[in-house]
């Protein structure tokens, strides 16, 4: 009997929330349809059917995913791998209906045409007019997601909201020591340069560290502030486009002038002695241990660091614009990128395949939109004037970001259009304030979206391009740390690329390039 | 391995054997079986337990070691996990032909032997000498607590080790230039400098691995014949000439086969702990070929040119273990087959 009425109720809570959506005008198929997902996000490497978001969408689509994920895609590196598990399902022979992951484009890209997942492109034109719609208005991201064959095979996750990273500095330090905001990259070496000499944190101990970074290729983004370019997209060491060309940061004078003046930043203590080594747990160190002075970083994950102003008399984390390099040009190199390389794809083995690319359009659609990036009405959030506004004890409940994962939105293995106002409503005065000032200043440049190679361009690219990585990182890091000199090594440098198929990986990231975007 | 005969003294090691085959011919006797199949069934029937316990191992072989060995040919082919390893084409040396034209390739090869060089001379006595001192050590109680300190660190995980490592060797704090700073010497980031990362690998390797490593020689030391000792005391032998004339000749046997299993592993560099410690500032000296395989060949999925690299790895592997054996059974009559 007590088994009973538990049913009832939740039957009876299903009933009370089902009627503001139970006009059936999102509904896909007439019977309940079962499909297969594997789900490889980034922080959450399965596909939970009970996650209420998942619940809704059912009841929305008729459409119930079930998971069958194998593997998880490891954190091992920022910049390469996270597609252990995609190949491991792979190889183990059975693809699920739908794939959906983080890092999941140069996947598809490769086995898609080899036959592994469906082509989209009449699909979408056909039976998804929503998607279809959004890449009318985005003509650049449309491209950006085609492989060599010209065919989309996957439905991106597409970032809202333009900024990423930004520089931060203890402005309380500033002001004991009488500073002010640099506002050129000279004065942000003085500034530097006094936190390291004067003692701002006040303990009688030369133990500030004035620069410090979570990912030591931050540090060398700094060459931007000498006219250098580092790198080219939101991925470390990435190709750059210039008014339609290809190039690497790693290769222009800028960067050369930049290393030099990191060299010598380096060796007067500017920057942490640790740089290399610190690893991802830098910023809470040194800014909870009253020890780092600035940095480049995100805005909502930094700006919350105002929390040790309750610990540290003081305490103030604020972003400013970026310095001016010699030359007077102010450029912020990181940004969100527009689109992804994470997503959702059709296994060629799917037997629903419009029903699929239905259910895809689903998640563009006004409501699949909010239910993606907000949770669920009446749970997660309440409409507010026409706005999903989050309940209060939802924005109380830790992180919304992870809380938003774990009811199943904000998944970057779906492929989603994210709504930035969700990031809004938990970002703190000092992002906020700092996005203002970096909206006001129009500091960002554009983005490398990347290239989809055909088979002979890849060859090219595998052969070149790990082992030109590893030189110029190689090179990098010991101009910085001292042991060689970049300016007496540059020509020798650049002869060295060239000897290791620089020109031609270049020739075959334009001609792809060429293709994919239009030339 | 050892002819087990000999060097046993005192124990009636023929007449076992005697008794053990003279208890065979009646048992044969009894049965009669009247074809090789019979006898086959009825050898079966006798020492299954014998099997069952072989079993685990052998199906470990299978499965781990044999069947994967079918994959090896996409080393020689244009592979594709989608196509699978039958289906994709061949491309016969092409793989190698790309790992032998990369400079970054045989410089991983050079710094995994020079690695290997340096754990053979300097790690693989380690665990000897350290089974020796044990074993001169008569404080029950104080032998134990040392052994169990030297055995701890071969429990802890690589990536604490390498954090252990990290932040002893930290310019700013760490103990090591802390110790070096009341010498007046400038703090050195030891972790970036290429002339340091052989010496702390190989250090942290004997750290980590010469304690438990002695267990097996502690073994071998334990299996010596007391009898020799004690008239070796007889004729006036101080410990010293004890340990050199008896201890050592009789793990001999032991030193040699542990030696041959360490050529054999010469191409396997702990990579798990060269990943967590190196940088690309140290890779002239720290990338060694399962680092570069992982990076060129797995994160890039290039899992072909990866089990080229692998399969180089392998026959330079196998080379130098037949060399040591052969090498090892014609000066030392030891040998592992």
């Amino acid at each position: 009997m007590k088994k009973l009425s538990l049913t009832a109720a939740i039957l009876a809570t299903t009933a009370m929330a089902t009627p503001s959506f139970a006009d059936g005008h999102l509904r896909i198929v007439d019977e309940p349809l079962e499909l297969t997902i594997q789900m490889n996000h980034a922080r959450y490497p399965i596909y939970e059917e009970d996650w209420p978001v998942e619940q809704v969408a059912r009841e929305l689509t008729g459409i119930h995913l079930k998971n069958d994920t194998v593997g998880a895609n490891m954190r091992t590196d920022e910049n390469t791998g996270r597609t252990e598990a995609l190949n491991l399902m792979l190889a183990g022979g059975a693809i699920p209906d739908i794939v959906g992951s983080s890092r999941i484009r140069d996947f598809v890209n490769q086995y898609g045409p080899e036959g592994a997942f469906i082509p989209l492109n009449d699909l979408i034109a056909e039976h998804a007019p929503n998607i279809a719609a959004y890449y009318a208005t985005r003509p650049d991201i449309e491209a950006a997601v085609k492989a060599s064959d010209g065919q989309m095979y996957y439905i991106p996750y597409l970032p809202d909201g333009k900024y990423g990273r930004a520089y931060w500095i203890r402005t309380d330090w500033l002001d004991a020591l009488g500073l002010e905001m640099p506002e050129t990259v000279d004065e942000y070496e003085a500034v530097l340069r006094a936190f390291k000499t004067q003692d701002p944190n006040g303990n009688g101990l030369d133990d500030e560290v004035p620069f410090f970074a979570r990912q030591w290729p931050e540090l060398i983004r700094l060459v931007t502030l000498w006219d250098g370019r580092a790198h080219g997209s939101d991925t470390y060491h990435d190709f750059l486009v210039e008014d339609g060309k290809i190039g690497h940061g790693y290769l222009g004078e800028g960067y050369r002038d930049g290393i030099a003046n990191l060299a010598r930043w380096y060796s007067d203590g500017l920057i942490d002695a640790e740089i290399f080594t610190r690893g991802s747990s830098a910023r809470d160190f040194l800014l909870s241990e009253n020890l780092g002075g600035s940095t480049h970083d995100w805005f909502a994950s930094t700006s919350g660091y105002n929390r040790l102003s309750s610990e540290i008399d003081g305490f103030e984390f604020k972003a400013f614009a970026p310095p001016a390099s010699p030359s007077g040009r102010r450029i912020e190199e990181h940004r969100r990128i527009l689109v992804k390389p994470d997503g959702w794809a059709i296994g060629h083995t799917n037997e629903h395949v419009v029903e699929t690319i239905k259910y895809f359009d689903f998640w563009f659609t006004e409501e699949g939109r909010r239910l993606a990036n907000f949770g669920v009405e009446g749970q997660h959030y309440d409409m507010v004037d026409g706005k999903p506004i989050f309940k209060q004890e939802f924005l109380d409940a830790g992180p919304v970001n992870r809380s938003l994962y774990q009811v199943g939105s904000q998944l970057q293995g779906r492929g989603y259009f994210q709504d930035y106002n969700y990031e809004i409503q938990w970002s703190n005065e000092f992002a906020l304030e700092g996005i203002a000032l970096y909206d006001e200043g129009d500091y960002l440049i554009p983005d490398f979206l990347g290239v989809a190679f055909t088979a002979d361009e890849q060859k090219v690219y595998d052969r070149t391009w790990g082992t030109i990585r590893d030189f110029m990182l190689e090179r990098q890091q010991s101009w910085i740390l001292g042991s060689g000199d970049v300016m007496a090594d540059w020509d020798g440098y650049i002869a060295q690329l060239d000897s290791m198929g620089m020109q031609e990986l270049l020739e075959v990231m334009q001609s792809a390039y060429d293709r994919q975007y239009g030339g | 391995m050892v002819d087990r005969n000999t060097g046993i003294g005192g124990t009636p090691v023929e007449e076992v054997v005697v008794e053990a085959s003279e208890a065979l011919r009646d048992r044969a006797k009894s049965y009669t079986p009247d074809s090789s199949w019979a006898r086959t069934v009825d050898h079966f029937k006798r020492e299954w337990q014998l099997y069952v316990m072989l079993a685990p191992t052998i199906i470990w072989f299978l499965v781990f070691l044999y069947k994967p060995m079918y994959g090896l040919q996409i080393a020689f082919k244009d592979y594709s996990i989608f196509r699978g390893v039958a289906n994709s084409p061949w491309v016969g040396l092409e793989h190698f032909q790309v790992l032998f034209s990369n400079d970054q390739f045989i410089r991983a090869v050079w710094n995994t032997i020079k690695i290997s060089a340096l754990n053979l001379i300097f790690g693989f006595p380690a665990p000897i000498i350290l089974a020796l001192m044990f074993n001169e050590i008569l404080h029950a109680t104080f032998k134990k607590t040392a052994q169990t300190i030297v055995y701890l660190p071969h429990f802890i995980s690589s990536v604490i080790i390498a954090g252990i490592v990290i932040t002893a060797f930290a310019p700013t704090g760490g103990i090591v230039n802390i110790i070096l700073g009341w010498f007046g010497v400038d703090s050195i980031y030891f972790l970036t400098r290429p002339e340091w990362f052989r010496p702390i690998f190989v250090g942290t390797g004997i750290w980590q691995e010469a304690g438990f490593g002695s267990i097996v020689f502690l073994a071998a030391i334990a299996g010596v014949n007391p009898s020799l000792y004690e008239s070796a005391v007889v004729d006036g032998a101080n410990r010293w000439q004890m340990m050199w004339k008896i201890t050592i000749p009789s793990i001999l046997p032991t030193i040699l086969i542990m030696l041959i299993i360490r050529i054999g592993n010469i191409m396997e560099v702990s990579f798990e702990l060269v990943i967590l410690l190196y940088q690309p500032a140290t890779y002239e000296t720290a990338d060694v070929v399962n680092t570069w395989i992982y990076r060129q060949g797995l994160q890039s999925g290039q899992y072909d040119l990866a089990a080229a690299a692998g399969l180089f790895n392998a026959l330079v592997a196998f080379v130098l273990v037949m060399t040591a054996n052969t090498l090892s059974r014609r000066y030392s009559q030891t040998s592992l087959w």
